[in-house]
């Protein structure tokens, strides 16, 4: 398809048609505007734009409800006050401190709060605000206390200035157009799928090796560098920096458009800007108390529309119009793994080695000293009562859990104190019993995504790929071929929520697959499956483990698990009561106690 | 004048406290976050002027029926704010407790301007002379009432049928429900609670510290860090977070006053200002070094 038929087809989807109409509609209003007073209001809505398309990042693309998105807008208003006006510095050298200094104090305050909870978080974030607001009206020689700064000059660039009125104006959207750009770049292919999943499902996330902190680190960075540029703007558009700059409610705003509009959608951000903005203008009527429609407005998209207007023209769209399916990739198998040479020279060394793990959840043995190996190319079967701790085995491997004792190897490395994402990088990869998918991404994304360690994916290539990330477009492709391999192809477009639970279990050991793991950590595999699909699942197991692949198998079940496992082990209130073939674990006394129950006598 | 400082703290505290209380309740019937819970103590505040302006007669005899007025207000409060989201990330209930936050916030500056407002004393502003010993008359109330009030809540939630029902709720609410507890009312209710207790504290605090519109957020941060001090959903805990808190305020300022040596270091180190910003700092410090809490059991995730 050549480039231009592409570019068609693509504004053809979704709500685009519609809202192409609205940028070109956007485009022309500025042209019709009479009064100084608009062209003033206008610039201050694409500075909110540009707000918001900033918080979206660690509000709706990370989930992270940050209270700090008005703090660094203050602070960058700030930055470019005090050096415009007691130091006559030019806009070259104020605009870039105004975007460096919040994105610094972002830095600083990201290591002890951003892996907090959210509620912790939002707390800790409003915290940091009002320190920094009780500072600006504390130091008055800096700041101009509570009467503020005034008499900021108007932005000069490089010799240029912005005029008043129309030149402010075109800078301010000029940004907005940047921003939505560098905002559509970097969340559209896999970096953008992989905020998907570490907001949705961070323990999946973690799963398939990425690095949720790294994100979420990424994102609150970037939230800053725009909140930064919208507060420079905003001192040179008003004149006055003050201490409202750092107040409560320009956060308030910027959350409730951002609600408003929608937390994930570029478009959101612009169309909650014009309505949250305007508002006051108009229901003059209500003078300074529009910020209770702000409250009732946040409320109600909060109530009745989660996902914003766009998100809610979206929804209608899809009801109304329903759209073709979109094309499928092309299957391609994944190139080999950098570390699978690795998994063929190294023999003798068994690929997985458990030693003497202990772990306690306040007065409860969870595991108390418990010890395996695997072999590489073995498929071994972990069994046990309900909270025998089988599980809790399973998130120490993968590092979800810290053991409290003991150390789990793998091809001799030492990797119990390594962070959950590694781990799943260096070729552990899992399924969980409560399967783990992101519900509304289409099964072949879910796929797609665990490509991201592969794909050297990151915020700098996505920004700077071209109109297709070709890491997302490779990603998908491999995806599909892991698909078919496991015979689940047929669905890949659809949403991973609305499968049948044995699909899930199946997409689930895809997206562990496409890690190219050596060891494939697989919790009740069988649960929801068929006897056919058992028989199905077994045999391509099987072909796996002929390939050199590990496998821990968790199950209940042993008409599934026996013909499966070359070796087993039995878990039994936190301790390894046996270990030995299939055959030798059924016959163990001490296994069928467990599962049976102790006869009497020895029950002293 | 160490007694003096000590009082005035056990007073803070104990309005604090209340204030943490309730808030930790809401906390643990509803493992979401009240952001409204601060902009309640103000709006109890102002409750209070505006019936002290009607009835005229002193702050303990009103206590009564603001906690009810704003016990209706937090139940509901709770049937906007809370149940349409109950099914949704926490995260919801947080952003629909700013929303109606800000609604409160506004609605009192609409009505009684952005001024700082004088709250009734609870009995008399006078001081009470004790030999040589000089104390406040709101100080001593605050504690007496507040003492009061706790014990009441610690009767009601561990002595009485309706306190095991609400704390069965907030411990493990689908197994209240499966015994038959109406966990919906029992929700409700706690709002009511925390809702009470918060606009208790609104009246105490507002003769001696006055109160505005925007104070909320200042409050919220208060019950916040009472209940980091004192660990995640710990009621006891969260009690002595806030008197940390209140000895915190009090001392702090008054460092150069007990120390002169200081007066001279540094005198500027030691104001109102520096003291909520070394607090915050402070909790920063503590969230970073012990994410659950001083007294608080680290908890994990079930996967």
């Amino acid at each position: 398809m050549s480039g231009i038929a592409q570019t068609i087809n693509w504004s053809k989807t979704g709500i685009r048609p519609l809202l192409i109409l609205c940028v070109l509609l956007l485009a022309i209003w500025p042209f019709t505007m009479t009064s100084a007073y608009q062209i003033r209001i206008f610039t201050i809505v694409g500075i909110y734009a540009l707000l918001s398309l900033g918080y979206q990042f660690i509000f709706g693309h990370v989930g992270a409800l940050a209270l700090t998105q008005g703090t660094f807008f203050g602070v960058g208003a700030y930055v470019t006050g005090i050096l415009s006006t007691r130091y006559g510095w030019g806009g070259e050298y104020t605009l870039m401190l105004s975007v460096l200094i919040p994105i610094a104090l972002a830095a600083m305050i990201a290591a002890p709060v951003l892996r907090l909870d959210s509620h912790y978080f939002a707390l800790a974030t409003l915290g940091i605000g009002q320190v920094l607001l009780l500072i600006a009206v504390a130091w008055q020689e800096v700041t101009g206390g509570s009467n503020g700064l005034s008499g900021i000059p108007a932005l000069k660039f490089l010799g240029m200035e912005a005029s008043k009125g129309y030149g402010i104006m075109a800078v301010v959207w000029g940004f907005v157009v940047a921003g939505a750009f560098l905002s559509w770049r970097i969340t559209r292919g896999l970096y953008g799928a992989a905020l998907t999943i570490s907001r949705e499902n961070p323990i999946a996330a973690l799963a398939i090796g990425i690095d949720t902190a790294a994100l979420r680190y990424a994102m609150f960075l970037l939230s800053a560098l725009f909140a930064g540029v919208a507060g420079a703007l905003y001192a040179h558009t008003i004149k006055v920096v003050s201490v409202e700059a750092l107040e409560f409610p320009i956060m308030v705003a910027c959350l409730t458009i951002t609600v408003v509009g929608g937390r994930t959608h570029i478009a959101g951000a612009i169309l909650g800007a014009i309505l949250i903005i305007n508002l006051p203008e108009w229901f003059r009527a209500m003078e300074k108390y529009y910020l209770i429609a702000y409250g009732v407005a946040l409320l109600v998209m909060i109530v009745v529309a989660p996902l914003g207007l766009i998100g809610l023209l979206e929804q209608l769209r899809v009801k109304l119009w329903p759209e073709q399916p979109k094309q499928l990739p092309a299957a391609s198998a994944p190139v080999p793994a950098p570390h699978a040479e690795i998994m063929t020279g190294t023999h003798g060394t068994p690929l997985l080695e458990v030693k003497d793990i202990h772990k306690r959840f306040g007065g409860v043995r969870a595991l108390n000293g418990v010890s395996f190996s695997i072999a590489q190319g073995e498929i071994f079967g972990l069994i046990g009562p309900n909270g025998s701790g089988k599980t809790t085995m399973l998130n120490i491997i993968t590092g979800i859990y810290r053991a409290e004792a003991g150390s789990v190897f793998l091809l001799g490395d030492n990797i119990s104190k390594k962070p959950s994402f590694q781990i799943a990088r260096s070729g552990v990869a899992r399924t969980f019993q409560n399967i783990n998918l992101v519900d509304d991404m289409t099964v072949l994304d879910n796929v797609a995504v665990a490509r991201y360690g592969f794909e050297d994916a990151g915020l700098v290539q996505a920004a700077s790929a071209g109109w297709h990330d070709p890491a997302w477009q490779r990603a998908r492709a491999n995806a599909m071929f892991i698909l078919q391999a496991l015979g689940v192809d047929l669905v890949a477009n659809q949403m991973a929520g609305g499968l049948p639970y044995g699909s899930k279990r199946k997409v689930e050991i895809a997206r562990a697959l496409a890690l190219e793991p050596r060891l494939l950590l697989l919790d009740e595999p069988a649960a929801g499956l068929n006897e056919g699909e058992q028989h199905d699942l077994a045999d391509r197991l099987r072909t796996f483990a002929k390939n050199g692949l590990s496998i821990l198998v968790i199950e209940h079940n042993m008409p599934f698990l026996m013909p499966l496992a070359q070796r087993m082990a039995c878990l039994d209130h936190g301790e390894l009561i046996a270990e030995g073939t299939p055959l030798e674990i059924r016959n163990n006394p001490l296994v069928i106690a467990a599962y049976l129950g102790a006869p009497e006598e020895s029950t002293v | 004048m160490l007694l003096q400082i000590s009082l005035n703290a056990l007073a803070l505290g104990a309005a604090y406290g209340l204030l943490a209380l309730g808030f930790v309740m809401i906390l643990n019937a509803t493992s979401a976050v009240n952001f409204a819970h601060g902009d309640m103590v103000m709006v109890g505040a102002y409750l209070a002027i505006a019936l002290h302006g009607v009835f005229n007669i002193p702050g303990a005899l009103l206590l009564p029926l603001v906690m009810a007025l704003m016990a209706l207000l937090g139940f509901v409060f709770s049937w906007f704010a809370y149940f349409p989201l109950k099914d949704r990330p926490p995260v919801s209930v947080f952003i629909s407790t700013i929303a109606i936050g800000i609604v409160f916030q506004n609605s009192i500056n609409a009505v009684q301007g952005a001024e700082p407002r004088k709250g009734p004393a609870l009995l008399g502003e006078g001081q009470l002379a004790l030999g040589s010993l000089t104390i406040s008359e709101q100080s001593l109330s605050i504690i007496g009432v507040a003492l009061l009030l706790i014990v009441a809540q610690y009767y009601l939630l561990n002595r009485t049928g309706i306190g095991r029902k609400l704390r069965a709720t907030a411990q493990d609410r689908p197994m209240a429900e499966a015994l038959g507890i109406r966990v919906n009312r029992m929700i409700a209710l706690t709002f009511a609670i925390g809702s009470a207790l918060a606009g208790a504290a609104g009246l105490m605090l507002s003769n001696t510290f006055f109160t505005s519109p925007t104070d909320g957020s200042n409050y919220i941060l208060k019950a916040y860090i009472a209940v980091t001090i004192g660990g995640w959903g710990s009621l006891p805990g969260a009690l002595c977070g806030a008197l940390i808190i209140a000895l915190f305020e009090v001392v702090y300022p008054s460092l150069p006053v007990l120390i002169p040596a200081l007066k001279e270091i540094a005198p500027l180190l030691f104001t109102q200002t520096t003291s909520t910003i070394v607090l915050y700092i402070g909790l920063l410090c503590i969230m970073f070094f012990r994410p659950q809490g001083l007294f608080g059991e680290k908890v994990q995730k079930r996967v």
